[in-house]
């Protein structure tokens, strides 16, 4: 009886939460008060794919879920990206009926990477995607190091893996085990042989802490890699980027299936592989995979176009305390071949909690903004004179950077009559005060 | 004025090579000639020849291996500290000077015996904060972040006062350690961009002058400045 009355309440709170448009968590919290074991005592069905990682999770979810409901799978996951184990709940109690069965064919979770080994206790992920491990929120995340053992923690002997084999960090969860499907990208045209980052987290072997050398880099320490003592190096990969034009917005997986690409950024071909490895392993042909991912544009709200006044631009939600995120997003714009200009705007470094900490931005390689394809960067917000500092770092001409504090007069000042197409590279945590503008 | 960066690619975690070339710019808009030095694991420096010594934080992993490198060191850098010679430790690279390490295991490591204090880690909590501190040497406040999972114990030569943050232990109010003209705090990242009258300071110690500096190129580092110490202060009297 008490599961029955805790999923009935989580389910109806639930119903509540969605009219009054309060978040996902809150009906898990309280089903896991009154009964705490409540995720144990719930029929999973057959297939339980988590994905976890430092970038790309929620896009990675969004796409499999998308193609294996295309497919003609039902497919239970957290739309609203609410990862830690509260939400997950509401997304289990809610798929489930009253007597306790998930009706769906495929529990679909993205999970939290601190909070992955809480969840799992009680749903054990039959494929476990795992996308990458970059610095990301280190002011509560520590360093890349303590997210893979808090990671360490949450996988089970009985998962698949799904791993991405280019992370050197990410590949160490293979160590020792057999059940790994291996997911990555050959030599690609757009790769680099030397490392042009402001820091290398592929300098040195995770394993033995020997210096690392690669053969080729996608971008930052994702790439081919091998260490030079103890042999640590990269799987063999079962689905593999076998090539990618960003200019014509293509990319081919395994040498025949190809996607025509809606975001041209590196950073959205991994999630497209990822989701692809995923489906495939459900058992989704890879031809009709690519078809149902080509052109797809994510409904996340990550990438949002604007008109201000005649001109047109496109707010590219990167990640504050993500440098990572920031350089996919500066690389796009600078492969803008008509000419744009960059607006970034670092005000809240995040919405969750409170800091002032922007030693981030020296990990960002703003360097590659000294392209001939971008005109003009403004610099916007709070932490306006944080970016100007960094930026006079760079070698870019002093006379294309204007330093606008106020984001509203920042706003003005882009309704120009200049033609250049605007990118805004922004967080979820400022946004808002950009759009809202609009 | 020579600078050496020690460990610049494995002990490097929160953009902490702007530290140096914060340093550079200072030095050089004095009209002070600068060539700086990466050394790492794989080659050998000649410690005696610095006018300025940096080395950054890493994780915990890379912080053992990083520690038995630097044990050939030792005694160059007592000679160096002694000498009152100019250095900075961020993050967790200034454990490396005291008595012990322990990790999270237990295991016990060896320190470079430069000071007596001891260090103790866990792996159950990261510890993070942003902090103001307060120094003996100064007027102006430091602003900062801290990002840990150590504590520290027996620091006889503390650096700074807890005003916002975390000390060297949960009871301290005390933190990081100076030796001579040797800094050690647990303040990670950019240290000296965040904070240009700190700057100053140590750039005043390495050059050996009591004059003032030409500073007129930190504009937007000084109102950064302001900008974090109005931010910090007002969290810490909403906190209390």
């Amino acid at each position: 009886m008490k599961k029955f009355f805790t999923i009935l309440v989580c389910k109806l709170l639930r119903f509540v939460g969605k009219i009054i448009g309060k978040g996902s968590s809150l009906p898990g919290k309280i089903a896991l008060k009154m009964c705490p074991d409540i995720l144990s005592r719930i029929q999973l069905p057959k297939y339980i794919i988590a994905v976890t990682g430092s970038n790309g999770k929620t896009s990675t979810v969004e796409m499999i879920a998308h193609i294996l409901t295309r497919n003609g799978k039902s497919v239970a996951w957290n739309k609203e990206g609410s990862n830690q184990i509260e939400g997950v709940t509401t997304l289990v109690l809610g798929s489930a009926s009253l007597g306790g069965k998930v009706k769906s064919d495929i529990l679909l979770i993205e999970s939290d990477e601190r909070f992955a080994k809480y969840t799992f206790q009680y749903i054990k992920p039959t494929h476990y995607v795992i996308t990458n491990l970059y610095r990301d929120q280190l002011t509560r995340n520590g360093h890349p190091d303590w997210v893979f053992d808090a990671l360490s923690d949450s996988i089970f002997p009985e998962t698949q893996l799904i791993l991405n084999a280019d992370d050197p960090l990410v590949s160490l969860f293979g160590r020792g085990r057999d059940n790994v499907i291996w997911f990555g990208a050959d030599e690609l045209s757009t790769d680099t042989k030397e490392l042009k980052s402001v820091y290398n987290d592929g300098a040195y072997c995770p394993e033995c802490k020997s210096p690392m050398t690669y053969s080729t880099h996608h971008y930052n320490h994702i790439g081919h890699y091998k260490c030079s003592s103890c042999g640590y190096c990269r799987q063999d990969t079962q689905y593999t980027i076998t090539s990618v034009d960003l200019d014509n917005g293509t990319m081919t997986i395994n040498g025949k299936d190809t996607i025509s690409l809606a975001l041209k950024s590196l950073y959205n071909i991994y999630n497209i592989l990822a989701a692809y490895t995923a489906a495939s392993i459900v058992g989704i042909d890879g031809a009709k995979i690519a078809a149902d991912m080509s052109d797809y544009v994510m409904k996340n709200g990550r990438v949002i176009t604007f008109e201000i006044g005649k001109r047109q631009g496109t707010v590219l939600t990167s990640k504050h305390e993500n440098s990572i995120s920031y350089n996919q997003s500066i690389r796009l714009a600078c492969t803008d071949k008509n000419g744009c200009d960059v607006m970034f705007i670092v005000d809240a470094v995040s919405r969750k909690y409170f800091t002032s900490d922007v030693s981030w931005l020296w990990d960002i390689d703003f360097e590659m903004l000294n392209n001939e394809n971008i005109h003009e960067i403004i610099l916007s917000g709070k932490y306006v004179n944080d970016l100007a500092v960094r930026f006079s770092y760079t070698d870019i001409p002093k006379e294309k950077i204007h330093i606008i504090e106020n984001i509203e007069e920042a706003y003005h000042y882009l309704e120009s009559d200049r033609e250049e197409y605007i990118y805004v590279i922004t967080c979820f945590s400022d946004k808002g005060k950009f759009l809202s503008l609009l | 004025m020579k600078i050496l960066h020690l460990y610049y690619d494995i002990m490097n975690l929160y953009g902490e090579y702007a530290n140096v070339l914060a340093l550079e710019r200072l030095l050089r808009a004095n009209n002070i000639d600068v060539t700086t030095d990466k050394i790492t694991l794989d080659e050998k420096a000649d410690i005696s020849v610095y006018d300025f010594i940096y080395i950054g934080s890493g994780t915990e992993r890379n912080q053992k291996v990083v520690l038995e490198n630097l044990k050939q060191y030792a005694e160059d850098l007592k000679t160096y500290t002694e000498n009152g010679k100019t250095a900075l430790l961020t993050g967790n690279s200034f454990e490396m000077l005291g008595k012990t390490i322990t990790d999270s295991k237990g295991k016990i490591f060896d320190g470079i015996g430069l000071s007596e204090f001891e260090t103790t880690e866990q792996n159950k909590k990261r510890m993070t904060a942003d902090a103001i501190f307060s120094a003996d040497f100064s007027d102006k406040k430091l602003v900062g972040f801290i990002n840990k999972s150590s504590s520290i114990n027996n620091v006889d030569t503390p650096l700074f006062s807890v005003e916002m943050g975390i000390g060297n232990n949960d009871n301290d109010k005390k933190e990081g350690i100076r030796i001579n003209n040797l800094f050690g705090t647990h303040l990670t990242g950019p240290v000296l961009m965040k904070n240009p009258y700190f700057l100053e300071y140590i750039a005043g110690l390495i050059i050996g002058t009591d004059k003032k500096l030409n500073t007129d190129h930190l504009y937007y580092e000084k109102a950064g400045y302001e900008v974090t110490l109005s931010e910090l202060t007002r969290r810490a009297s909403a906190n209390q």
